[in-house]
């Protein structure tokens, strides 16, 4: 059986008096994807960092690729493609220069990066921009050079830092679509985003990170059925005493959320009857998804 | 490996592609731009101000400076490539970074950058020699020799010029080094002027300066073809640059890995 390809244990990081990663342990295995949820300033990029090597552990055991980050990471990033989350390409070459050069720091041939350029240009939708400027294109495109130059050398792992952050509708799907793709291809994955829902779709587990450690982590159904239910009603509108204690008889959790009423429902018997028979319909009523998981554990103050 | 993980390999190589692939985009108007300076310098000091000047040892002053100019242009080339242009492919547009993605490490960029550096100087001042023959200041075919040594010292200057790129938060940082350190240096190295006679302690300094012993070398070379001390100034100048080398990977390691 073939190791894991992150096998992450305590992993700590301090920035001054910041306890950036506070104690991370995680273990992907291959052909696996991973998503690490998170509000702003939780901790994700930092443990992105952490695995190839930019950023040093204080503290605890990484080995990515079978191999000791602290020691080894050129011989890891041999091996991996990266996809930061701010942008990294190089303005003063064209598209074709940005992979051709990059292709050279992976010691990849001439005639066999060609080949791979042409390859990837194809699968990411750029070929007719093979001789741009990389001022001439959109946020959407230069987020897929990024994949396509994390992709020149073939890696075995790909860590994606936030890919559809800041992108239009058309061109988040298009990348999602084209890392389902690789995904079904056999790479491992390991990424961050905001988007809950194309993480509940993706990956095949998840983690909640906030200050700096995972508060769960497991796939997102059974994390989702587990920490909230399976539906939620949504009442506009407030509630008063009286109707909340009328709610106690069914097997439901409340929350208020100025003006919205949330009923969290394990197996859903009752309440929409309860609820008609009160005269309240001005209700919604829809599945629970990994965003009421996710601000169930973080909460839904503000964090910039 | 273990012991150092960001040392230097033949991947440095790779970097230095890099460089030469930008260049081929502006190499044109640079190598016109670089011409017409040193024409302007030479017309300007050498037979300009030279009118004023009386002969020195027996060479006319634009034969003195020329030599100077020379190291001189190396230097100016090295440190701007690599505090401007560095600070930029290190801060701005996180060119270091995307690097450090890929399997290289500070030493391969670093080295990389250095030689990229070395290499822009050393056409800068194969240039400056091409104009300096076609105005007949050049006495021994020695001077050729020049060029090797010439790309030594960019390295040095390039590595200095790192070492306070890394130290930089700003561009502006580069208006202190350059009036501290750079044109100290070009003014106190024996350029335009003989230091010799000067009062002792600019005397003792100027033996300090790594570009005194770059000019004492292109002098020789130039005028009599010959060096003397040779072993010494090129001692001095190799030393520097292995110092300002090691400076540089450890503090551009520094500031790239946290």
């Amino acid at each position: 059986m073939p190791g894991f390809v992150i096998d992450a244990q305590s992993i700590e990081k301090s920035f001054g008096t910041l306890k950036a990663v506070d104690g991370v342990s995680l273990q992907v295995k291959p052909g696996e994807c991973f998503g690490i949820l998170g509000p702003n300033g939780a901790g994700k990029t930092t443990t992105i960092k952490m695995l190839h090597g930019a950023v040093e552990s204080d503290a605890g055991s990484l080995r990515v690729l079978g191999r000791d980050v602290a020691t080894q990471s050129r011989l890891i990033r041999a091996q991996m493609g990266i996809v930061s989350q701010e942008d990294t390409l190089d303005r003063d070459l064209t598209v074709y220069e940005n992979l051709w050069v990059y292709a050279g720091f992976f010691s990849i041939s001439k005639k066999a990066s060609l080949t791979r350029i042409e390859y990837l240009l194809d699968f990411m939708q750029l070929r007719e921009k093979w001789d741009s400027q990389i001022k001439t294109l959109s946020g959407g495109m230069k987020r897929r050079l990024h994949i396509a130059r994390a992709l020149i050398h073939e890696p075995k792992f790909l860590i994606l830092d936030e890919p559809t952050t800041g992108l239009d509708p058309q061109a988040r799907h298009l990348v999602w679509q084209r890392l389902r793709e690789l995904k079904a291809q056999g790479l491992t994955i390991l990424l961050t985003t905001h988007y809950m829902e194309e993480a509940a779709q993706m990956c095949d587990r998840i983690g909640i990170m906030d200050g700096g450690k995972f508060l769960v982590e497991g796939p997102p159904q059974t994390l989702v059925q587990e920490k909230v239910g399976d539906e939620v009603y949504e009442l506009k509108g407030g509630a008063s005493i009286e109707f909340l204690d009328s709610l106690q008889d069914l097997s439901v959790t409340t929350e208020i959320v100025a003006d919205i009423l949330y009923l969290y429902s394990r197996n859903g018997m009752g309440i929409m009857e309860h609820l008609i028979s009160r005269g309240r319909k001005d209700f919604l009523r829809r599945p629970a998804t990994l965003e009421d998981l996710f601000l169930k554990l973080t909460g839904r103050e503000l964090r910039d | 490996m273990m012991l150092f993980p960001q040392a230097p390999s033949h991947r440095a190589f790779r970097v230095w592609v890099r460089h030469l692939v930008y260049y081929r985009s502006f190499y044109l108007a640079e190598w016109a731009g670089n011409l017409g300076e040193h024409i302007l310098w030479l017309v300007a000091f050498g037979y300009g101000l030279g009118r004023l000047v009386p002969n020195l040892d027996g060479i006319s002053y634009a034969q003195f400076i020329g030599p100077g100019l020379m190291v001189s242009v190396a230097m100016w080339n090295a440190t701007y490539e690599s505090t401007y242009g560095a600070y930029s492919r290190m801060r701005i547009q996180n060119i270091y970074e995307s690097m450090l993605m890929a399997p290289l490490t500070v030493g391969d960029i670093v080295l990389g950058d250095l030689l990229w550096c070395a290499s822009r100087a050393l056409i800068g001042s194969t240039l400056m020699l091409v104009v300096l023959s076609l105005f007949g200041l050049v006495g021994s075919l020695w001077a050729v020799a020049i060029l090797p040594i010439l790309f030594i010292e960019a390295v040095m200057f390039a590595a200095l010029g790192l070492i306070a790129t890394s130290l930089a938060h700003s561009f502006s940082f580069f208006n202190f080094y350059f009036s501290a350190i750079v044109m100290p240096m070009f003014f106190f190295a024996g350029t335009l002027f003989p230091i010799k006679g000067l009062p002792i302690w600019v005397e003792r300094l100027s033996e300090a300066l790594p570009l005194t012993h770059a000019v004492r070398i292109s002098r020789g070379l130039f005028i009599y073809g010959h060096v003397e001390n040779f072993i010494w100034h090129f001692s001095f100048l190799l030393g520097f640059t292995f110092l300002f080398l090691t400076v540089a990977c450890v503090l551009v390691s520094r500031r790239m890995v946290e």
